[in-house]
């Protein structure tokens, strides 16, 4: 079944268009990895298809199980099932990360037509997601984000995917700012939800968060296109080789060609 | 124009203000409650509302108040006693005054509390004299003059030496006004608390219509008192709202003063916080939410005369539609008075284009061995965090509502008394649905 597709995908930031041309199909079940150098339009990427005002979508089209993503807020886009979680989380004091959690999985679950959770299915829901990502109890009752260190931040975010529970989730370099040991834990939470019924879209410059998420299919996103789709071989060769292939402009020019 | 035509304007525009004051004479009262009311007269006979100009007022403007028609009236009009709000904690004491006028009938105090009308305080209360008739030039606070110039209603409140007050004491200020002849209020009231005693005030002003009340509060703390009062300012939406109060602090004493304030169009609080000896603490701290025109001014002086004081002034708000706040903020720290501990901070959210925010904060320090500290901000809404919860499922308006939420919840924190916090947590959601 078709979960995502991108169709011609033209957005611009700040009057400068960054993404010229996307296109992109995910089913479900499958895990793609979107690579590419820096400033090739990866964040941007997610930030569009999650919804993110100041992002404008010039040209194109996302198709999101059936209905137009561009048409929906960002929090329709999250009750239809999507997740971004972010490269760099956000704080926000004064807000306890329980109480956030509580009101985005209620948020959702209402607007899905699904009863609100009870306070109890609530916390045994959380102590047990919390529980699989070696979190700390006591970070609940901290501001959301609010000193959390880098390794923190990233473990929140796959707290909050796994109890949103998504069709569709996007990881936007969940690998930086994290050591090995919070990679292996974070990658371990993502496997943990990979399913016949969910899709994932990594986003990453480096292979090694890779190593630990196997992907399916690999992109190479350079100045705004797609400029290469293989198998998880592809990662490997991007390791060896670097991005310079597809950054110089007579690859920009071959690449123009191929699409 | 010379100067003694621009007085003779001056008094032409105070006399109406006065005039009422003359119903007064006619009731019996001490002698010196006589003299209060005709220095008052005196003093504000000769200043007038305070000019636009005038130290302290350049942000506030008072044509809201001074274009209208407000008289004093001995006596409060008729109301419903079943439209009194219910008391804010199940398990308070509390008192109830009736546009400014002390109704015992309709009051209850905790025990260790004893509470009388001004005027019978007046004469029975020995030694009220030197709260009542306060220090400060009268010439240079016209509200509190003209208050002193009506010194008839409000209450007295007392805690004996010693006296430790459990029960939380509510006193609520219920002013029923009317459009076509909108009152006058000029309640006076006094808190004294003796020696090494402690108490809990919640303190509510609300009512309907069109009003002024103009409120002059002596709040007295002997040596090692301990008082916590929590104001909440909820005036009907098109009365005027002016209180000053005068705080003074003996050694070792604690003041721990939070005012919510949301009412009123056109409202000013002012403190003169004055921390005569040692040892002393004293915190005000407090929330504002305004919305459509209103205004709302706080206007705070911190005055340490003696070492090992630490004094707080914090207060956060939010400001929307075409409404506009003040704060302004003063920490004065005389020489003698060494190792103070002082901090002022102020900071406000606004939620639209029009909407205003002015602060005036000021340190002023005589002594070398102090750490004082102020900052005053406004800001908008965090667009990233927005986005951030908007990501998460939760709707726009929810998630604005969070983050305003989240925004004061600092200086809410500053509440000790749980309780009192939990209703204003409910009244800032309840705001936030407007």
């Amino acid at each position: 079944m078709t979960m995502l597709k991108i169709e011609n995908l033209h957005a611009e930031v700040g009057g400068r268009e960054v993404l010229k041309g996307i296109n992109l199909t995910v089913k479900a079940g499958e895990v793609h990895a979107v690579m590419g150098p820096n400033g090739s339009g990866k964040s941007t990427l997610s930030y569009v298809l999650a919804g993110r005002p100041g992002y404008e979508v010039t040209k194109g089209k996302v198709t999101f199980l059936g209905q137009d993503l561009l048409a929906l807020a960002p929090e329709g886009r999250a009750a239809a099932g999507m997740f971004l979680a972010f490269q760099y989380p956000v704080e926000i004091p004064g807000v306890s990360t329980t109480m956030f959690l509580k009101t985005a999985l209620n948020a959702v679950r209402k607007a899905r037509g699904e009863k609100e959770f009870s306070p109890v299915d609530f916390l045994k829901l959380q102590k047990e997601k919390m529980a699989q990502l070696g979190m700390d109890a006591e970070m609940l009752k901290r501001g959301v984000n609010v000193g959390f260190s880098g390794g923190e931040k990233k473990r929140n975010e796959a707290l909050q995917m796994a109890m949103l529970a998504p069709k569709l989730a996007i990881l936007d370099e969940t690998d930086s700012g994290l050591d090995i040991d919070a990679l292996k834990v974070v990658a371990e939470g993502v496997n943990a939800l990979r399913s016949k019924d969910r899709a994932f879209l990594v986003i990453t410059h480096y292979q090694r968060l890779l190593k630990h998420i196997k992907p399916d299919i690999v992109h190479v996103l350079a100045d705004g296109k797609i400029r290469k789709t293989g198998g998880p071989e592809l990662a490997l060769e991007l390791e060896d080789k670097g991005y310079a292939e597809y950054t110089g402009d007579a690859a920009l020019r071959a690449g123009d060609k191929s699409i | 124009m010379n100067a003694f035509l621009q007085q003779e304007a001056v008094i032409d525009a105070t006399l109406p203000w006065l005039e009422d004051a003359q119903k007064l004479g006619e009731q019996p009262a001490a002698d010196w409650v006589k003299a209060l009311r005709h220095t008052g007269a005196e003093a504000f006979a000769h200043t007038g509302f305070p000019h636009p100009k005038q130290e302290g007022w350049q942000y506030t403007q008072l044509r809201q108040l001074t274009d209208g028609d407000f008289h004093y009236a001995l006596e409060a009009p008729a109301f419903d006693v079943n439209a009194l709000p219910q008391p804010l904690l199940e398990n308070s004491a509390r008192i109830v005054l009736v546009n400014g006028k002390y109704r015992p009938e309709l009051s209850d105090a905790p025990e260790g509390v004893i509470v009388m009308s001004l005027m019978d305080a007046s004469v029975q209360v020995e030694g009220i004299e030197e709260h009542l008739v306060t220090v400060g030039d009268l010439g240079k606070a016209p509200f509190k003059a003209l208050n002193a110039a009506y010194t008839h209603d409000g209450v007295v409140v007392t805690v004996k030496a010693g006296a430790e007050v459990t029960q939380p004491f509510e006193v609520l200020f219920y002013n029923v006004g009317d459009t076509d002849k909108a009152p006058a209020l000029y309640p006076r009231c006094l808190y004294w608390l003796g020696k090494n005693s402690s108490l809990t005030v919640i303190e509510r002003h609300t009512g309907t219509g069109a009003y002024f009340t103009n409120i002059y509060a002596g709040i007295a703390l002997e040596p090692s008192a301990r008082l916590k009062c929590y104001k909440l300012e909820e005036e009907s939406a098109t009365a005027c709202h002016f209180s000053y109060t005068t705080l003074q602090q003996q050694k070792d004493s604690s003041f721990e003063g939070f005012s919510y304030a949301t009412g009123g169009k056109l409202s000013r609080q002012e403190y003169r916080n004055l921390l005569i000896d040692s040892g002393i603490s004293s915190k005000l701290t407090g929330a504002y939410l305004l919305k459509d025109q209103q205004c709302h001014d706080f206007t705070v002086l911190t005055d340490h005369f003696e070492p090992d004081g630490k004094s707080v002034q914090h207060f956060k708000g939010v400001v929307d539609d075409q409404a506009r706040s003040v704060f302004q903020g003063k920490i004065h720290v005389r020489r003698a008075a060494q190792k103070t501990d002082g901090n002022q901070l102020n900071h406000a959210l606004l939620l639209s284009e029009k909407a205003e925010a002015s602060f005036k904060p000021e340190l002023e320090i005589y002594a070398d061995d102090v750490k004082c500290a102020h900052g005053a901000a406004s800001g908008q809404i965090d667009d990233e965090a927005l986005f951030y919860l908007q990501s998460r499922g939760i709707p726009q308006a929810e998630a604005r509502s969070l983050l305003i939420e989240s925004f004061l919840n600092t200086v809410l924190a500053e509440v000790s008394f749980s309780p009192v916090r939990e209703v204003y947590e409910e009244r800032i959601r309840a705001w936030l649905r407007h």
